[in-house]
């Protein structure tokens, strides 16, 4: 979970003039809250219960970020926010499991351990750059550039933002059941689309994302079928 | 967007879509897409066609007789650089409007608990 970075480089930066924003793609405020409110975190911490920003700005993972100017002017659009140091080597299963979930759970830390990290030195060095020197800053694209680089919206991947609108509309007015179909729609339409998946997975198959009869996806099987190494966009820094 | 009827004010689609009705068509920034006559009658729109003339799709819940409108298919998500409009709200539910940052730079940076 990032939010410890971000807060430690909101402190560094917001003197000169950096604000940051969190925002969890969480359908249940509650999930996200106990994380939000053990934060400390000075700046707006905000949840987004119906992935508008992946409807809005291409998000389809987290952890992403984007950087908008002075005036409102998106610099770097969506982009994986590599600001955490890992070391997934040592990860282990935890002990006492029962054996066909133990066996699920390794076959899931291999997976974990195959995709890949970035560097989160260089990608603080831009932010630091870019918050310095801003538009004259090498990490600072043209409106053209940003816009060239944002996510492709192809019509399937329009439908499925409104697919995934239906479903939350219908989860949140406590239709929770009939909400799936729609989850289930936005998920083929986009399969790219992570946080449209494992958020709806994570309702029902909370910690592992697991098979079950409501989706036809999975944490380990899509993560197999879409080749761990593809699972982060790498950022282009 | 969603729609409990296909019809809706000019004024509420512009507020939802950003899209004007105006004579020449619908508008938003400098493009406008020619809208046919008869689609806005009683000073209501049709989404139907709204949707065919601007590639939006609109997907339909049977049982609950609900339709969402989507954002228009094209090339890219960002038609311009410019930040969206977007109100986003707090554990509290307090809503907070990322235009209220103008004047600071800004990392908007999304997680989740998942």
């Amino acid at each position: 979970m990032a939010l410890p970075v971000w807060r430690q480089l909101r402190t560094e930066l917001h003197p000169q003039g950096l604000e940051i924003v969190t925002v969890a793609l969480d359908l249940e405020v509650d999930a996200a809250r106990s994380w939000i409110e053990r934060s400390g975190a000075q700046h707006p911490q905000l949840v987004d219960t119906a992935h508008k920003l992946d409807e809005l700005l291409g998000v389809v993972n987290v952890p992403s970020a984007l950087w908008v100017d002075e005036n409102g002017v998106i610099v770097r659009p969506p982009h994986t926010a590599a600001v955490e140091r890992y070391d997934f080597s040592k990860l282990k299963a935890p002990e006492g499991l029962p054996d066909d979930l133990d066996a699920h759970i390794r076959d899931m830390l291999e997976q974990v351990k195959r995709i890949p990290r970035f560097d989160a030195d260089h990608y603080v060095e831009a932010l630091r750059d870019w918050v310095e020197h801003g538009a004259a800053s090498a990490y600072a694209l043209s409106p053209d550039e940003v816009v060239r680089r944002s996510a492709p919206r192809p019509p399937a991947v329009a439908e499925a933002a409104a697919e995934f609108e239906l479903g939350q509309y219908l989860h949140h007015a406590g239709h929770v059941d009939d909400a799936r179909a729609h989850f289930r729609a936005a998920h083929r339409l986009q399969p790219e689309n992570w946080t449209y998946k494992r958020n709806a997975w994570e309702l029902v198959s909370p910690g592992i994302q697991g098979p079950t009869d409501f989706y036809d996806g999975d944490w380990l099987s899509d993560i197999k079928a879409a080749g761990p190494e593809h699972y982060y966009t790498r950022p282009d820094f | 967007m969603i729609l409990q009827e296909l019809e809706v004010t000019p004024e509420e689609l512009e507020r939802w879509t950003g899209w004007e009705l105006k004579p020449e068509g619908l508008c938003k920034a400098d493009r406008c897409v020619p809208f046919p006559d008869g689609s806005a009658t009683d000073g209501l729109v049709d989404v139907t066609v709204v949707a065919e003339r601007l590639g939006m799709p609109l997907v339909h819940d049977d049982l609950h007789e609900l339709w969402a409108l989507g954002p228009e298919a094209g090339d890219r998500v960002l038609a311009s650089a410019e930040l969206p409009p977007i109100v986003l709200a707090d554990v509290d539910g307090r809503p907070f409007d990322l235009a209220s940052l103008r004047g600071e730079k800004v990392l908007i940076a999304a997680w989740a608990s998942w």
